[in-house]
Formats: C-alpha cells, sequence, structure tokens
C-alpha cells in the first residue's frame, strides 16, 4: 500500500511522550498508514495512546545535536542506540489537545515528523480510515445513516397534504449539493424546480426543512437568488415561494446577512428577493460571520485557553477579544427570531445567506431544537444533524480540514459545525432537563468531526459520498451512538420531555465559555465530565433499583 | 424559595383585584400578602413604581414592620416587590416641589442586595413625607432605638437551629481536647478578648498567663487560637490578629514561644508557616498604627502574604459590579466590563490563599493565618479552607456550623460589615466579605456538583437572610454583643428555618466522600459570575426554567431515598446479596471514566 512510501521509521525505542494530565512515560511510538500508536513499557501500567493522524493539526519539530555538548559522551553511554542526537516533537491536535513526544536521534525524529506531516493531510478520501475501520461488532451491511429523505417524508403524515417528495435531483443534476430526494410544494413541479435551481447560487432552490405540527408552518432554506446587477427575475422561483405561504398572509425571509451586504452581493451576481417580485415575503436581515472570520475567532480563542503564560488578569478580555461568544450569540438570537416567526408570528420562513450551507444550516437547526422537542432526544438530534447537515451538503471536508492550530494556508476552513455544538451546549446549559442528551455526545462529535473512525463527516455532499462508496465502505457514527452499550453515555438523566419552545437567553452573561470543550485537558474540566458521568450512573441506579424488585436485582 | 422577590406570577389573582371595587381593595391586596407572625401592617399607599424592566407601574404599597411589599393594579402588568425592609440601605427623596417632569417626584430606595427601587408619588399634602418618614423609621430601628423584627417576630418553626453549633462538641468531633491541645475558658468573661467567644482550643502546653501576655501583643487581644485540626496528620490552621509590632519593630518574646508551642504541637511542622492574607504593602502600612507582621525573631516560622486586599476594595469592586449589572447589563463589552470590576480577581485571591492554607495543612504542616484584626479575610481563608478539608462541613449542617464557627462565634463585624437597621448608609465599615465567602462557596459547588449535601438555593437563602434582621443570626458584632441582647433567647435561628425544611436545600446528587480534599481551580478561566444572584432581579437573565429544574430536583431526591430505602430493606433481608448490590452500585458511580477521549481509541485497525 502506498502509505508505506511516507513512512522511513516505522517504529521509535525509547521515546518519552508528554501528555496533559499524565505523568510522562518512556516507550515505544509507532507510525502506521493512519495511526500514531505509543505504548509504554512498563508491564504493569502498560499505557497505550493511539491516535488518529488525521486529528494532528500541526506539528512542530525541535532537533539538537548533543555531540558539541562535552561530557556528553560519558552520559550516551547507557544506551547503545543513541546517535548523538536527539529531537522533539510537538503534536496539536484538532481536539486541542497537545502532545510531546523527545525522539533519540535527529533522523529518525525527522522522518516521523516528516510521515506525520505528509500522513495527517492525505485528502484523497477513500484512502482515509473510515475505509479501513472495521470493528467486530459492526457489519457493513448495516443501514448507513438514520433516515433516509425519503422515510422521513413518509414518516411525517400532515405534510402530505399539501407537500409532496420530489425526486428531480436524482442524479444530482439539479443541485450538486443536495440529495437526490426534496421536500417541496405540492403544486410546483420538476420543471418549475429546475428553473428556480438555475436562479440559486448552486442549484439550492428554496426546499422544507421543517414542518411544525402546532400551526402547520414551515421552515424552507435555499441559496441567495442570483439576482445580479441587472435585477434579473424568476417567475419559477416566485412560484416556487408563493406556494409555500399559499393561503397565509405572508412568510419571512430570514437573510443571514446585512442589508449592505446583500446589495454588495448583487455586483457579484447574487442579491436578495425584493419586495416587488416577492410581495408575500418581508425580509429581515441578521448579519452572521462566517468562513475566515469565523476560523480566526476560533484560532484566538484556542490561543487565549491555552496561553499558560498565567497572564491571567487579562483573561475575560481575550475571551471578549476573540469573539467566539459574540459568534454564539449572533446564531443563537438568529435561530431565536426564526423560532419566533414560526411558533409565535405564526408565519413560514425561508432562510439563507450565501451559498445556504453553512449559517442557513446553522440555525434552521437551532430553530428546530427551540421549538420541537422531538429534535431534542438522542435519536431526534442525531436525525437532526443528519438531515440538516449531512444530507444538506454542509462541505464538512472543506470546513473541517484544520483546526485552529494548523500554520498551513487556511482555504475553506469554518468551524460553523463546532460553533452549532457549542450553541447547542448553551442550551442544555439553560434548559437542564429538555435536552435527552449529554454533554458527553456534543464532545464526541466535536471530535469525530475533524477526525474519524466512521464515514458520516467525510465528504461534502451526498453526491460525492456515493461517488465514493461512502456509505457502503464505511461505517455510520449515528448508527455506532446509538447502539446499546454507547447511548447509554451520551444520555442525559434528567431529561424530562417538555412540549414547550424553550427561548433561550442571549444575553452576554446568560452565554458562557464551553469549558467542557475549550478548556477540556485541563485537571477542572476533566473532573467535570468525570461528575456528569457519575450523575449519570447515579440516577441509573436510583431507577434501576426503585423499579425493580429486590429479587430481580439479584 | 425565600427571596424578597417573587414577580411575575398568579394572574389569577390579578383579575380577581381588577374586577372588584375598590373600596375592598384593601382587604384583597392583604388577603394575598402572607404575613409572618409577629409582623404587623404600618401602612399602605398607593403610588407608581418605577420598574426599570417594565415602565412606571401603578399599584399600591404595603409597609409592615418587616417588609415592604409592592403590587400593581394593573391586571396586564402584573408586578410584585416583596422587600424585607432590613436589606434597605438608604432612602432619598427625589425631585422637589418644582420638579415638572412626569414620576420626577417620590422616593429613591437603595438596597443592599444589588438592587434600587424607585417610586413616584404625587405632589399633595404631606404623602411622601409620611412614607418616607415610615420607611426610615422601620428600616433603621436601631437609629430610633427601636427594637430589628428578629426580636418582634413570633415565627415558631419545629427545629431549633441555636443548638447546631456547640463549641464543645464540635472540637470533639474534631477530637480535641487531646495530648497536645486543651480548651481553655479563660474567655468565659470575655476579659481576654472581647470579639472572641469563650470557648477556645489552645496548646496544651500554654499557660492561661501566657495567654493574657500573647493577648497584649495581638491586635484587640485575638490571640492565635485553633481552628482545626486534621485527623491524621494533627496538622492544625490557628487564626489570630496581627502582632502589635509598630514603628519600632516591638518583640514580644511569650507571642514568639507562644508561636513556637503550636509549631512544636504537630510533630511533623519543621517551620510553622504564618498566611498573612494582606498585601505586602498594606502589611507594612500597618506598622505605622502600631500593628505589623511576624519578622525574623520569629524562629522556625516563615511568612507569606497573600495579597487579598480590604474591606474598602472590595467594597468598591461591588459596587461597580452592580454598576454594570443594575438596573441595565453592560451588553456591548460585558466581559471586559466584568475584568474593570475586579470582583472575580478578588475572588480568585481569596480561593487560592485558602488553597494554599488547605494544601500545607493536608500535608502535614500546621499554619497560622492572620489579617489586621483577624475578622475579615482571617475567616475567609481558615473557613474556605476548612471547607475543602473536611467534608462534614460540606453537608448541610456543617456547613451551619462552619459559619456559625469561623464567622458568627469569632467575631466577624456582621453588624458594621452589613448596618443592621442603621441608616449610615455611607459608613466606611461595611463591605461585603461574607457575600464573597459564600460567592466563593459557589464557585465550589460549580467545580464539585456531588460534593457539597446542599445546594444553590441555600446560599441564596443565607444571603436573603444576611440583610433581613428576621432572624438573630447575623445581628451583632461578636458574641459579648449577642450575649448582652439575649439573641438566643429573643431571637430565632436562620437554621431553624433552613433545618426545619431541609429537602428545600439538598442537593441530589451529593455523594459523600469522606477524607477526600477538595482543590477548587482558582484560575480566572474556571471562575464564573454568579448571575443568579447578581443578576437576578432583572427579569431577561433569569433562568426561564428554574422551577421545573427545582421540581426535578425534588423528584431525583425523592427517587434516591426510596433507592436508599430499598437498599436498606436488601440489606435486611439477605446480607450477602445486598452486599452485592452496595458493591455493584459503588462500582458504578466510580468508574466513570470510561468515555474519555484518549480511551476512545482502543483498538487498532489500519492495514498495513
Amino acid at each position: 500500500m502506498e502509505f508505506s512510501e511516507h513512512i522511513k521509521t516505522a517504529n521509535v525505542e525509547d521515546v518519552e511522550l508528554r501528555q496533559p494530565l499524565q505523568p510522562p512515560s518512556r516507550g515505544t511510538l509507532c507510525i502506521t498508514g493512519h495511526h500514531l500508536l505509543f505504548s509504554d513499557r512498563e508491564a504493569d501500567t502498560s499505557r497505550h495512546l493511539l491516535l488518529l493522524l488525521r486529528n494532528i493539526d500541526a506539528i512542530e519539530k525541535s532537533v539538537e545535536n548533543l555531540l558539541g555538548y562535552p561530557g556528553f559522551l560519558s552520559k550516551a553511554g547507557h544506551s547503545e542506540r543513541m546517535t548523538g542526537s536527539s529531537g522533539t516533537i510537538t503534536i496539536k491536535c484538532k481536539d486541542l489537545r497537545v502532545l510531546q513526544f523527545d525522539i533519540p536521534g535527529m533522523e529518525q525524529c525527522l522522518n516521523i515528523a516528516h510521515s506525520i506531516e505528509t500522513l495527517s493531510c492525505l485528502d484523497n478520501v477513500s484512502e482515509m480510515y473510515p475505509f479501513f475501520y472495521r470493528p467486530t461488532e459492526l457489519r457493513l451491511q448495516y443501514h448507513w445513516g438514520l433516515l433516509a429523505p425519503e422515510q422521513h417524508y413518509n414518516q411525517t403524515k400532515e405534510l402530505h397534504k399539501r407537500w409532496r417528495l420530489s425526486s428531480v435531483n436524482q442524479d444530482y443534476s439539479v443541485c450538486s449539493s443536495y440529495p437526490p430526494a426534496v421536500i417541496v410544494p405540492k403544486s410546483i413541479s420538476d420543471e418549475t424546480l429546475k428553473k428556480a435551481a438555475k436562479f440559486r447560487q448552486g442549484g439550492r432552490f428554496p426546499v422544507l426543512c421543517y414542518y411544525h405540527r402546532k400551526n402547520g408552518m414551515v421552515i424552507m432554506r435555499s441559496s441567495q437568488p442570483l439576482v445580479g446587477a441587472n435585477r434579473k427575475r424568476c417567475k419559477e422561483d416566485e412560484l416556487l415561494l408563493q406556494a409555500v405561504i399559499d393561503g397565509s398572509d405572508k412568510g419571512y425571509i430570514i437573510d443571514t446577512r446585512s442589508s449592505q451586504q446583500v446589495q454588495q452581493a448583487r455586483m457579484t451576481g447574487g442579491g436578495f428577493e425584493s419586495k416587488s417580485c416577492y410581495s408575500g415575503w418581508k425580509r429581515l436581515h441578521k448579519q452572521m460571520e462566517r468562513g475566515k472570520a469565523l476560523q480566526e475567532s476560533l484560532i484566538k480563542l484556542v490561543e487565549a485557553c491555552g496561553d499558560e503564560s498565567q497572564n491571567m488578569d487579562r483573561w475575560l478580555s481575550k475571551l471578549e477579544n476573540s469573539k467566539w461568544l459574540s459568534h454564539v450569540q449572533t446564531a443563537l438570537s438568529t435561530a431565536g427570531l426564526l423560532a419566533e416567526c414560526v411558533e409565535r408570528d405564526g408565519h413560514s420562513a425561508l432562510v439563507h445567506g450565501y451559498e445556504g450551507t453553512d449559517c442557513s444550516l446553522l440555525i434552521s437547526t437551532l430553530a428546530q431544537l427551540i421549538m420541537d422537542p422531538s429534535c431534542r432526544t438522542l435519536e431526534g438530534f442525531l436525525s437532526l444533524l443528519e438531515r440538516e447537515w449531512i444530507q444538506a451538503g454542509h462541505p464538512f471536508q472543506q470546513r473541517c480540514a484544520h483546526s485552529a492550530y494548523s500554520h498551513t494556508r487556511l482555504q475553506q476552513e469554518s468551524p460553523v459545525f463546532l460553533l452549532l455544538l457549542d450553541c447547542v451546549w448553551q442550551l442544555w446549559r439553560q434548559f437542564p432537563l429538555a435536552l435527552g442528551f449529554s454533554e458527553a455526545l456534543l464532545l464526541r462529535l466535536a471530535t469525530e468531526v475533524y477526525a474519524s473512525d466512521y464515514g458520516t463527516f467525510l465528504c461534502n455532499s451526498d453526491q460525492e459520498r456515493c461517488a465514493l462508496g461512502v456509505k457502503d465502505a464505511t461505517h455510520c457514527l449515528f448508527q455506532a451512538l446509538l447502539k446499546p452499550t454507547e447511548r447509554e453515555v451520551y444520555l442525559n438523566p434528567l431529561y424530562e420531555l417538555n412540549q414547550l419552545a424553550i427561548w433561550p437567553s442571549v444575553h452576554p452573561q446568560s452565554l458562557q465559555l464551553w469549558r467542557g470543550f475549550f478548556l477540556r485537558w485541563t485537571q477542572q474540566a476533566r473532573h467535570l465530565e468525570e461528575v456528569q458521568q457519575e450523575i449519570r450512573n447515579m440516577v441509573n441506579e436510583w431507577v434501576r433499583v426503585t423499579q425493580s424488585d429486590a429479587t430481580t436485582i439479584q | 424559595m425565600a427571596s424578597p422577590v417573587s414577580a411575575y406570577n398568579s394572574n389569577t389573582l390579578d383579575s380577581q383585584i381588577s374586577n372588584t371595587v375598590r373600596d375592598s381593595l384593601k382587604m384583597e391586596f392583604l388577603a394575598d400578602v402572607s404575613l409572618l407572625p409577629g409582623e404587623e401592617r404600618i401602612t399602605d399607599k398607593d403610588l407608581i413604581y418605577i420598574c426599570p424592566f417594565s415602565g412606571a407601574v401603578k399599584g399600591k404599597v404595603l409597609i409592615t414592620n418587616y417588609r415592604l411589599y409592592f403590587k400593581s393594579s394593573d391586571a396586564d402588568l402584573p408586578v410584585t416587590l416583596d422587600v424585607p425592609l432590613g436589606a434597605i440601605s438608604r432612602v432619598e427623596k427625589m425631585g422637589g416641589a418644582s420638579s415638572r417632569g412626569e414620576n420626577s417626584y417620590g422616593l429613591d430606595i437603595t438596597c443592599k442586595d444589588m438592587r434600587n427601587l424607585r417610586f413616584a408619588l404625587k405632589q399633595e399634602g404631606h404623602s411622601r413625607r409620611d412614607i418616607f418618614e415610615v420607611i426610615f423609621r422601620y428600616a433603621f430601628p436601631l437609629s430610633y432605638s427601636q427594637h430589628l423584627f428578629a426580636y418582634l417576630t413570633q415565627e415558631k418553626f419545629p427545629e431549633n437551629g441555636w443548638n447546631v453549633y456547640k463549641p464543645v462538641e464540635e472540637f470533639r468531633r474534631q477530637g480535641l481536647p487531646n495530648n497536645k491541645w486543651r480548651i481553655a475558658f479563660i474567655n468565659k468573661n470575655y476579659s481576654l478578648c472581647d470579639t472572641y467567644p469563650t470557648v477556645l482550643a489552645v496548646p496544651y502546653k500554654s499557660k492561661d498567663e501566657d495567654l493574657s501576655r500573647v493577648a497584649a501583643f495581638r491586635s484587640r487581644g485575638r490571640i492565635p487560637v485553633l481552628s482545626w485540626i486534621h485527623r491524621e496528620n494533627q496538622a492544625v490552621i490557628v487564626r489570630c490578629s496581627q502582632p502589635l509590632v509598630g514603628m519600632s519593630g516591638k518583640r514580644n518574646k511569650d507571642d514568639e514561644r507562644y508561636l513556637d508551642l503550636i509549631r512544636e504541637a504537630n510533630d511533623t511542622t519543621k517551620k510553622l508557616t504564618i498566611y498573612d492574607a494582606r498585601p505586602n504593602v498594606n502589611a507594612v502600612a500597618n506598622k505605622a498604627t502600631g500593628g505589623g507582621y511576624e519578622g525574623d525573631e520569629y524562629q522556625n516560622a516563615e511568612l507569606i502574604f497573600l495579597d487579598i486586599q480590604n474591606i474598602h476594595v472590595m467594597r468598591e469592586s461591588l459596587k461597580k459590579l452592580k454598576d454594570i449589572v443594575y438596573p441595565n447589563v453592560e451588553e456591548s463589552h460585558w466581559l471586559s466590563s466584568l475584568e474593570s470590576t475586579h470582583w472575580l480577581e478578588h475572588i480568585k485571591l481569596v480561593l487560592s490563599g485558602a488553597i494554599q492554607v488547605a494544601d500545607k495543612v493536608s500535608n502535614g504542616n500546621s499554619v497560622v493565618v492572620h489579617c489586621s484584626d483577624g475578622w475579615d479575610r482571617t475567616a475567609q481563608l481558615t473557613s474556605l479552607a476548612m471547607l475543602m478539608l473536611d467534608s462534614h462541613y460540606r453537608t448541610l449542617r456543617g456547613f451551619e456550623v462552619l459559619i456559625e464557627k469561623e464567622w458568627i462565634s469569632f467575631g466577624h463585624k456582621f453588624s458594621s460589615r452589613i448596618g443592621h437597621g442603621d441608616k449610615n448608609h455611607a459608613d466606611q465599615d461595611r463591605s461585603p466579605i461574607f457575600v464573597q465567602f459564600i460567592d466563593c462557596v459557589w464557585q465550589m459547588t460549580k467545580q464539585f456538583p456531588t460534593a457539597f449535601e446542599f445546594n444553590e438555593h441555600l446560599l441564596l437563602t443565607i444571603l436573603d437572610h444576611l440583610y433581613s434582621c428576621r432572624f438573630g443570626t447575623f445581628l451583632y458584632n461578636c458574641e459579648n454583643a449577642r450575649d448582652q441582647h439575649d439573641v438566643r433567647t429573643k431571637t430565632v435561628s436562620l437554621w431553624s428555618l433552613v433545618n426545619s425544611k431541609a429537602d428545600l436545600y439538598l442537593n441530589p446528587f451529593y455523594t459523600p466522600d469522606a477524607g477526600q480534599v477538595l482543590y477548587p481551580v482558582a484560575s480566572m478561566r474556571h471562575l464564573e459570575l454568579w448571575v443568579s444572584y447578581y443578576i437576578r432581579w432583572n427579569p431577561r437573565i433569569r433562568q426561564q426554567q428554574q422551577s421545573p429544574v427545582e421540581q426535578r430536583y425534588k423528584e431525583l431526591l425523592a427517587l434516591r431515598d426510596e433507592y436508599l430505602k430499598k437498599l436498606e430493606q436488601l440489606q435486611l433481608s439477605d446480607s450477602s446479596s445486598s452486599f452485592h448490590l452496595v458493591n455493584s452500585s459503588t462500582s458504578n458511580t466510580t468508574s466513570s471514566t470510561a468515555s474519555t477521549p484518549s480511551q476512545q481509541y482502543t483498538q487498532l485497525h489500519t492495514p498495513l
């Protein structure tokens, strides 16, 4: 296999590992095609570290030649293998862990570093680890994913009166980032859809993503209309949107850009739905940062969190300057606005920004969590993520290629999904009973989205996933999380079904740094993680014992 | 919750009121205030509450000898205020006869609990003067030689909170007296030190005459005495005030020898560590007024300054915090505004000081803690260190004992710091030292959610009644004064209320862990502003789901009780099988590292 080309040194002995929360240990470092493996030599404590190379965001190396130091030779006597030089590799992971390896032998150190540099950044999807991961307890024949769009439609009976499942995109020719089946107004034909798609960036014509059972209103999402400088119109697009609010007095368009931004977008071929052409729709602008700005915010935050210089009196300013929490605030308040339109104001809404693959998904997901109790269970939440992120074509591969530590020139990276998880964590914190899943799930997802054994977060769209055989040749993370043994860990023991909408407070003092993630590799965060598990075990035990007879316990 | 405001509730009552005739309004109005036994109506009045959140609200205010109660008369805008008069720090008239603006004539009331109340009145007759005088008189009874409400209340509780703390019993629990430490009654008439309790634990080898000579060299006679002893290693926490070194650098052989006796009382203490809570410069400055710190003449001792600021700095810091959270929360630069109050930084310094104390002691090294007078920062440090070291203090009753012991009996000047019933709102002696301590405890409960038997509601209740004057617990500066005013016989203890309804204050997830030392992280990154206390009056900040959480916690407590009962039954019916059960449950609760990320990668599947 071609991985071996990149591995000049596969094994090094007598390596010292330093990692957070654990004492340094000495042992063997081994590089394989997808993993970094470290195991210490102590027979009794025997510790292993198995790290996906994909998890490595940045690697720094420093080598020094010790031959120049007098007295070195006498000290070196104890090790034959020592060649008189050594090196240190610092590995910064996408899960924010920082590891250090002291490697004897400069050449070996450089070889290892080179292998890691190359193998951690392979961008050929079909060479990635999920295609090789074959756990004994899972079979590939298992259904990949939780709920295909067809099943989702079939299960939502209320939809059937006014909405239909269209397979206009079954060969991905209408929209390359949409799934083969989408839900659209019944009165709109596939021909109309095809034309409307040509009027939307990337072909992302408005499709239904949420049906509010309480009042029959819906959330649609799309990309921006291609209005351009000469104010083009598209009859079919207007028809499609008119059909959405048919029978109602109006609908809301939540545009995740400012009103200046949408004017500027016209100059580059994009634009917005003008009042005159879309008379039934009222536009609301809420500017959300995305792309590079978001990535830079994450970098600043992670830098502040990792700053060990103890100049802590500036911590709160640094936190503020990173702007991460204000991105959280904007996302939650925009989602709140969207939910207000649908739940309180009783109207349907369309969400989009530019491409409709980032912020639109973020706020439609959050709005559904706010309004719909069925999204707040473990299964419900994972299905929501599958629908709104995997099937809806969030470009995971581009967005999550690197995280906060990377030195490579950033391209399409942006932590939109991480921002989503943070916002969900804020909801979880403000409504400790309303969500059926635990913080552990959010932490797991935050790790898996950057580096995973599973194929779920591979590729940028359903089309790519099919072309590369992801669904046939990899395992599905969501399925794995729902296995009886796993799901236990991810349930919230305090959960109680709450039929009401959960309106988050978005004031700065109501929002907190997600310490569980950003300070994860500190003793304190680890301790709190353990306490949460302890509480879960405790409650489970109470329920188990009180609900069973004394005889059955034994 | 016994907190002063239960706003925005009970729409049914409101509509009922609006439907009744005006004349009967008074009856209806009074009907939904449940007065305490011994509480009496003084006056009531129609006025306008200038609510910072919902604007001007018409309604009626009722003043009793305990509280100020306001209820809006507009059913569409249900606003209720229920403020103990003890929480009032200052009452001012705003606007004069020439005031023109709408609602510019009335009263401005500053409260001690992070809020202000403004009422507007009509400019006719003596209406404002009358209500102003009533509030003034009943909020500051001591300035009128009247009784605090704690002496008027007729409340009865099944439990008597005054029995919670018995000094000798508490010493016995710690294993005292022993062959190194004795219980001294030299202060039984408060003649050695008028701000100390009557019962003291001192080195076994020290004689009562020694104690008197040491008292002469310690500020206000507050000699070094034992607060806590480590059961295993016998290291102790000793508290005192500063030595009276003065500009001339006086020495006192008795004091030096006495500290060495303290050191000798523990076999493993080679050097006695003296923690001076103050910043170094402040300690030096104190020499000018006759105070100071232990110098090199104290052999076998090392002195460490903990850099905690004085009461004035803390007062100003909390004032700044109030400025950014009430009435409006500073939104645009919240975090840097918060930073500029330095409140969390002070919390950090207090906590990290206590951590150092606890760490020394758990390593078998005796320590002495003092500041200037040894009743503010010293109380914070010793009580927090004891909370970290001794899991007994983390139970509901143990926490009550801790407060009774380290704060109340050792003369934290509650009366001066809070100003109970006193009109001098600008008194420089006032300072939120105890609030800061409770905040530190709250930070610890956040970092160790299963280590404390009590919940946040207890901490809020304590702070509410720190001001309310409904209970005698926090009245007066020291035991001596409390004895003179018969506090224990004439007033009710706050712990009577708490212990009579202990369920309300329990943490369902409490897991007793005997002997474990809790070291909170005192880094700014891990500290939080206690929003549910400092910003609780802001309706937008209040957690919307608070009551369901409390409800759920009650259910969980009930479930836990049922679980424990069942366990007990099992143990009775079959000892062998129940043993198995207990085992499995404990192993369940401790095996808690199952999904840590480093262990997610357990199987290697890389083909090569």
